[in-house]
C-alpha cells in the first residue's frame, strides 16, 4: 500500500509538462534563454544533470521574431558541408526566408550544454512558423510562458480616436510649412 | 575505515519525544557470581554494600543476585525493547560493579552503533514530493493555455 502510494509520487514527480510560448516580437536570443532553462529542467527543484528531467516547450510564431539593430542584413550563419568549396554564408534574412524556424533553432542549440543530451533535449522543442499547432500537441499543453519581451505596440493598432488624444508636445500653426 | 562497513542505525528515540512520563528502559538486572572464585571479590563486596542502595534507588528495576558456581561473575541487563546486555565483572571492584550498574540502569537499550546522522524524522515531508503542478493555479489542471473554455 504505502509502496503503491510512494511510487505514484515518484510518477508526478518526474511527469514531463509542455509549455507554449509565443514567439511574435520576441528577440530569438531571449526565447532561447527562456526555452534553454526549460528543456534542461533547470527550473525545477529536482533538478540533476543526469537525471533528464527536462520538459517540452512549444513555440509559435516563429516567423515573426524580432531581430534588433541590422541584424537581419548583418548577421551571417555559416556552414560548411565538408567538400571543397562547401562553405557557405547566409544573411539572417536568407536564412529566415528559406526555413522560418531555423534562427530559433539554431540559436536554442546553440544555447544548450554541449554533452550526449542536447539531441535529445533538441527532440523536445516543437517549433511551429504560426500559430497552427497539431491537434496532439495542443492537448498536451499545460502553461503559457510569459514572454521575455514586452511587445510593442505600432501606430496603425492605434485606434484614431486614440492617436487624437494623445498629448502633444507642440501645436504647429496653420501656416507652418513641411518641407 | 568507511562507513559502509561499520554497523548502523538511525537516531531514534524511546521517549516518543517527551509525549507522557518516563519510563525507566532497564526492567531486570541479574548478577551471576561465584560465591568462592576470587575474581568474583568485587561481586561479592558489591552484594554487600552497594547492592540494597542500588535496588533501592532503582524502584522500577528488579534486581536478582544470583550466587552460583559459574565461570566468571556477570552482570545481565534486561531491557523493554527485548535487549539483553552481558557486562563481565571479573576482576572488578564493588564501587566499578555499583557504576557499571547505574551506567546500565540509565541507557535506553539501543544498540550501541555508528549513528547515521545526528537527526532524524519518521516523517520526511508534510507537503508530499515536489511535482510539476507544485505551487501553480490548479485551473492548468483542468485545461491547457489554448484550448477554449468549458
Amino acid at each position: 500500500m504505502a509502496s503503491f502510494t510512494k511510487a505514484a509520487q515518484q510518477w508526478a514527480t518526474f511527469a514531463r509538462a509542455w509549455y507554449l510560448l509565443d514567439a511574435r516580437m520576441q528577440p530569438p536570443g531571449k526565447i532561447a534563454a527562456v526555452t534553454a532553462v526549460r528543456l534542461e529542467g533547470r527550473h525545477k527543484p529536482i533538478y540533476h544533470a543526469l537525471s533528464d528531467c527536462g520538459d517540452h516547450v512549444v513555440i509559435i510564431n516563429t516567423r515573426h521574431i524580432a531581430f534588433s539593430g541590422n541584424k537581419w542584413e548583418q548577421k551571417v550563419y555559416s556552414s560548411h558541408s565538408g567538400y571543397p568549396g562547401g562553405f557557405k554564408q547566409v544573411t539572417a534574412t536568407q536564412l529566415h526566408m528559406k526555413d522560418p524556424t531555423a534562427i530559433v533553432k539554431l540559436t536554442i542549440y546553440r544555447m544548450l550544454p554541449k554533452n550526449l543530451q542536447r539531441r535529445t533535449m533538441m527532440q523536445r522543442l516543437h517549433l511551429f512558423p504560426d500559430d497552427v499547432i497539431p491537434e496532439d500537441i495542443q492537448k498536451n499543453l499545460v502553461e503559457e510562458l510569459p514572454q521575455p519581451r514586452a511587445v510593442p505596440k505600432r501606430l496603425d493598432e492605434y485606434t484614431p480616436e486614440e492617436i487624437a488624444a494623445f498629448p502633444m508636445v507642440w501645436t504647429p500653426p496653420k501656416d507652418y510649412r513641411r518641407k | 575505515m568507511t562507513g559502509r562497513g561499520t554497523p548502523s542505525r538511525f537516531l531514534t528515540a524511546v521517549l516518543h519525544n517527551g509525549v507522557g512520563r518516563y519510563v525507566r528502559q532497564l526492567q531486570r538486572l541479574q548478577l551471576v557470581f561465584s560465591p568462592t572464585a576470587p575474581d568474583a571479590r568485587g561481586a561479592r563486596q558489591f552484594v554487600e554494600e552497594a547492592a540494597l542502595d542500588f535496588a533501592r534507588r532503582h524502584p522500577g528495576v528488579v534486581l536478582y543476585v544470583s550466587p552460583r558456581p559459574c565461570p566468571a561473575p556477570l552482570l545481565l541487563a534486561e531491557y523493554l525493547n527485548g535487549t539483553v546486555r552481558e557486562e563481565l565483572v571479573a576482576s572488578k571492584n564493588g564501587e566499578e560493579i555499583a557504576r557499571l550498574a547505574a551506567k546500565l540502569a540509565d541507557q535506553s537499550g539501543l544498540d550501541i552503533i555508528r549513528i547515521r546522522k545526528p537527526f532524524h524524522t519518521a516523517n520526511p515531508s508534510v507537503q508530499g514530493q515536489w511535482h510539476p503542478f507544485t505551487n501553480k493555479p490548479s485551473a492548468l489542471t483542468v485545461r491547457g493555455p489554448r484550448l477554449p473554455p468549458q
